[in-house]
This record gives structure tokens, C-alpha cells and sequence, in this order.
């Protein structure tokens, strides 16, 4: 065995960064065209559609930011930006935070696309009383506010590990919120479609896509997170964290079939995607 | 001094999220003396998720075959008033059923009925009644720029659109004598009444039926 090695047996894995600028190009045009068809259409001025152009907004401005650094990284590679200056590493705060807003506001907006969802199940009549398209714009503003600062919370003092933890922990709640409206939400659905079998086999699948791309995309980050701040200098923590780069893919990808998820399933919005396209 | 100080805390913290910036500069892991894989941590976190995803997906897929108790709370106000509240009620052959409240409103082809489209331009006139607004080429509807209110086709697939489950009649196979059972999902964005719906006192929904042929939209 060579001790010299003893540094690190865990090489990193490296995605070519022509991946990267795949992934976020064609995930910056999907989201892009999904925030502009819902304020083109005024049919889609509703709340629900206004949850989804949050996300997609944000999906938007983390596809952004990661091609932007990946555009800085090819420039640094080849000499041509000074990697530890201190303009890169303002510009590379900046597009932390960046994603870092990116991150939490799209976990808010799944929440919000839930609980929006919930209220229409469960309080159909009151719906739009609940609902209303002012709650909407204040709570989408209260979340953009909440995010960004909390990013630049999170990037300036990202060494305390209180604030990791609450990164988190923050992830956890989020997610069983999440979990428990939807499952509640399909239990008392086909509590009335008993009789239909064929429609909610079709239910299970579609939650079954929507919870396993959130978890499969989201968790392996976050568990890095964790593991950053829980074992720093443990080898099979080690070994997990030279797999940087594939969460941080995994992430990209969750920004890129969001649209698939979300956006694209309904008809009204697709149909406005046919009309602004001029080549339809 | 500072810069170096600040700079070296800032690439403690941020070799991983620049990857290429002095990521190795920790100090070194020692690999010596591992007892397990050096992956385990990765190998069973994949495992871990691919079993809970698995889980899941069969949790509710048994969710479906086997019964739930019913609670019929949640949905007796619509079972109370059956001749019209919003589109949560099933207009079935065996009516006896309280417990199958779904709407079948849908069925355009085969009764008559109207939609109330709940205005997009404010909230103050969200529901729009028949009968107190003419607005010229939109008959007694009022709807922004949208797809006229006959219902057709397309009109059907929108609604399916407000759905929560976005996707899941997409794919599913849907015939004429089974109940919606998502359709009562419809309501933020549609209000369905029986056109011999009897009005509740307290019903804000459902205007005073309209002969059908005063639905044709102009539009």
C-alpha cells in the first residue's frame, strides 16, 4: 500500500463541468419559461400557480447561480481569475448565498404548494376565502424576505454549527410537513374513490415521484451537511464528502425535473407554453 | 493578520463548497486501520434511501387496495345538503350511499348543468352569479382571457388541471359512470351546481339555475 497516500484514499469525484452547464442551461430555461407563462396568463394569476412560479423562480436563480460559478471555475482553471483574491471570493459569497436562498426558498415553496393544496381538500368551500391572491403575495414575499437573509446568515457564519443544525433541521421539519399533508390529503381521496382502484394506483405513483425526487435529490446534500459539521475528520466521512460534486449535481437535477413535477402536468400551463413559443 | 486569518477559517469552511480551493488543506485523514469500507457511509446511505423510497411507494400503494375508516366528518356538511353543494356531491343511480360523495359533474354530455368561474380580476367580485352581471359577448360569465365557459373538452382537461394531484388523472383511464373522485378538488377554481339544485340559505355558491341554452358562451 503506498503510505504516501495516506492524505486522502478517497479522491474526489469530479463531474465535467460540461454536465454541470447541461443541467443548468436547459434547468434555467425550463423554470424560466415556467415563471413567464404564469405572469403572461392571466388565468394563472391564481395561488396556486403563483406557489409554483416561486419555485420555479428560484430553481431559476440557483441554475443561474451554479452555471455563473461554473463559468468562474472553467475562467479559474485557465488561469485567468485568481482564485484566492479577494473579489473571487466575495463573488463566490455572493453565489453561495445565492444558492443558499435558492435552496431554502425552494423548500418553503414545496411547503407552500402543500399547505396550499391541503386548504383546497380540506377547506374547499372556504377556499378562496383562505386564500386569498393578498395572502399569496404576502406570504411569497414574507418567504423570498425569510430566505434571503437567512441565506446571508448561513454563508457569512456558516463556521458556527448552530447555524448548520439549523439548516437542518429546518430540511426535517419541512419535510415532514410536507409528508404528512400529502399522505393525509391521498388518504382521504381515496377514501372516496374506493370504488377506484385504477385512479389511485395512478396516486401512489405520481406522490411516490414527487416525495422520491425531494428525497433523493435533497437528502445526500444535506446529509453532507451534517456530516461537515458533525465528523470533519473521520474517514468515512471523508470518503462521503469527496462526493461533493454528485450532491451538488443531485441538487441541479432536482431544479431540473421540478418543472416535469410541478409545472408541466397542467394543461392550462402548457397551453400557454404553445402559445409564447413561436414555433408552434 | 486578518486576511489570512479570515482566509484560511473561510477555506476550512468552504473547501467543500469550492471545490476547487485548497480542498485538501485540512488537516490530513488518516486511512490506516479501517476496519469497514471506506464507503460504507455512502454505500449504506444509498441503500438506506433506495429501501425508504421503496417503502414508501408501497405504503401507499397498499393504501389503496386496503380500507381506511371512513371519517365522516370531514364531509358531512356536504353530505347534509345533496342537491348542490359546490361539486363534492355524486349525483349516483344508488343514491343511498352517503359515504360516496364524489361529484360527477363532469359529465357534459350527459346532463346539463353550469359553472360558476370564480373571477380572476379581484377578490372583491370572486364569485360571479348568473343572472347579476350581463357582460355583453361573455353572457352571464366573467372570465379573464380565459377559455370560454362551454364545456367542452378542453374545458374538462382544465379542471383536472386544479387539481392537487396534478398528474394523476393524466394517465388514468376515466369512464363515464364513474364518479370524479378528484373533482371535488376543483372547488378553489370552479363551483359545479345541479341546475335543479335547490338553494341553501346559507349556500353562497350556487345562484338561481339557468336554462341551459343561456350557458352558450359568445366568446
Amino acid at each position: 500500500m503506498n503510505t504516501s497516500m495516506n492524505k486522502t484514499d478517497c479522491p474526489e469525484l469530479t463531474v465535467p463541468v460540461p454536465v454541470f452547464f447541461t443541467i443548468g442551461v436547459f434547468s434555467l430555461m425550463e423554470n424560466l419559461l415556467v415563471v413567464v407563462a404564469v405572469i403572461y396568463n392571466r388565468n394563472l394569476h391564481s395561488p396556486m400557480y403563483g406557489f409554483m412560479c416561486s419555485l420555479a423562480g428560484f430553481n431559476t436563480i440557483a441554475s443561474l447561480a451554479k452555471t455563473c460559478e461554473n463559468v468562474l471555475l472553467v475562467f479559474a482553471d485557465a488561469g485567468q481569475l485568481e482564485k484566492i483574491g479577494s473579489s473571487e471570493t466575495k463573488l463566490d459569497d455572493v453565489i453561495d448565498s445565492l444558492l443558499c436562498m435558492s435552496f431554502l426558498g425552494s423548500i418553503f415553496s414545496f411547503l407552500a404548494i402543500a399547505v396550499d393544496r391541503y386548504v383546497s381538500v380540506f377547506h374547499a368551500l372556504r377556499y378562496h376565502n383562505i386564500m386569498t391572491m393578498r395572502r399569496t403575495g404576502t406570504s411569497l414575499g414574507i418567504i423570498w424576505t425569510i430566505c434571503g437573509v437567512s441565506a446571508m446568515f448561513i454563508v457569512s457564519f456558516f463556521d458556527f454549527k448552530f447555524i448548520m443544525i439549523f439548516f437542518v433541521c429546518l430540511f426535517l421539519i419541512c419535510f415532514v410537513v410536507i409528508c404528512f399533508l400529502y399522505v393525509y390529503m391521498f388518504m382521504l381521496a381515496r377514501n372516496h374513490a374506493r370504488k377506484i382502484v385504477s385512479v389511485n394506483s395512478g396516486g401512489a405513483i405520481t406522490l411516490t415521484i414527487l416525495f422520491g425526487a425531494f428525497v433523493l435529490c435533497w437528502a445526500p446534500f444535506f446529509l453532507h451537511i451534517i456530516i461537515m459539521a458533525v465528523c470533519p475528520t473521520d474517514p468515512y466521512c471523508e470518503c462521503y464528502r469527496s462526493l461533493f460534486q454528485l450532491h451538488v449535481l443531485l441538487l441541479m437535477s432536482h431544479a431540473l425535473i421540478d418543472p416535469a413535477i410541478y409545472a408541466f402536468r397542467s394543461a392550462e400551463l402548457r397551453h400557454t407554453f404553445r402559445k409564447m413559443l413561436p414555433c408552434s | 493578520d486578518m486576511s489570512s486569518h479570515n482566509r484560511s477559517q473561510s477555506s476550512a469552511r468552504r473547501g467543500d463548497y469550492v471545490w476547487q480551493y485548497e480542498y485538501y488543506d485540512d488537516e490530513p485523514v488518516s486511512f490506516e486501520g479501517l476496519k469497514a469500507h471506506r464507503y460504507s457511509i455512502v454505500i449504506g446511505f444509498w441503500v438506506g434511501l433506495a429501501v425508504f423510497v421503496i417503502f414508501m411507494f408501497f405504503v401507499l400503494t397498499m393504501l389503496t387496495k386496503t380500507g381506511l375508516t371512513h371519517d365522516p366528518k370531514a364531509y358531512k356538511p356536504y353530505i347534509e345538503n345533496r342537491n348542490g353543494l359546490v361539486n363534492i356531491i355524486c349525483q349516483k343511480d344508488d343514491d343511498s350511499d352517503d359515504n360516496n360523495a364524489v361529484s360527477r359533474a363532469f359529465l357534459a354530455e350527459s346532463r346539463s348543468y353550469f359553472n360558476f368561474y370564480i373571477s380572476k380580476e379581484g377578490e372583491g367580485k370572486r364569485w360571479q352569479k348568473p343572472g347579476t352581471k350581463q357582460n355583453g359577448s361573455q353572457g352571464t360569465f366573467n372570465q379573464s382571457g380565459g377559455p370560454g365557459p362551454a364545456v367542452t373538452e378542453q374545458e374538462d382537461e382544465d379542471m383536472r388541471d386544479r387539481l392537487p394531484f396534478d398528474g394523476l388523472l393524466a394517465d388514468e383511464t376515466r369512464t363515464d359512470t364513474d364518479c370524479d373522485f378528484l373533482s371535488h378538488f376543483n372547488i378553489p377554481n370552479f363551483v359545479t351546481c345541479e341546475h335543479n339544485s335547490s338553494l341553501g340559505e346559507d349556500d353562497p355558491l350556487c345562484g338561481p339555475p339557468i336554462t341551459p341554452d343561456r350557458n352558450i358562451p359568445s366568446n
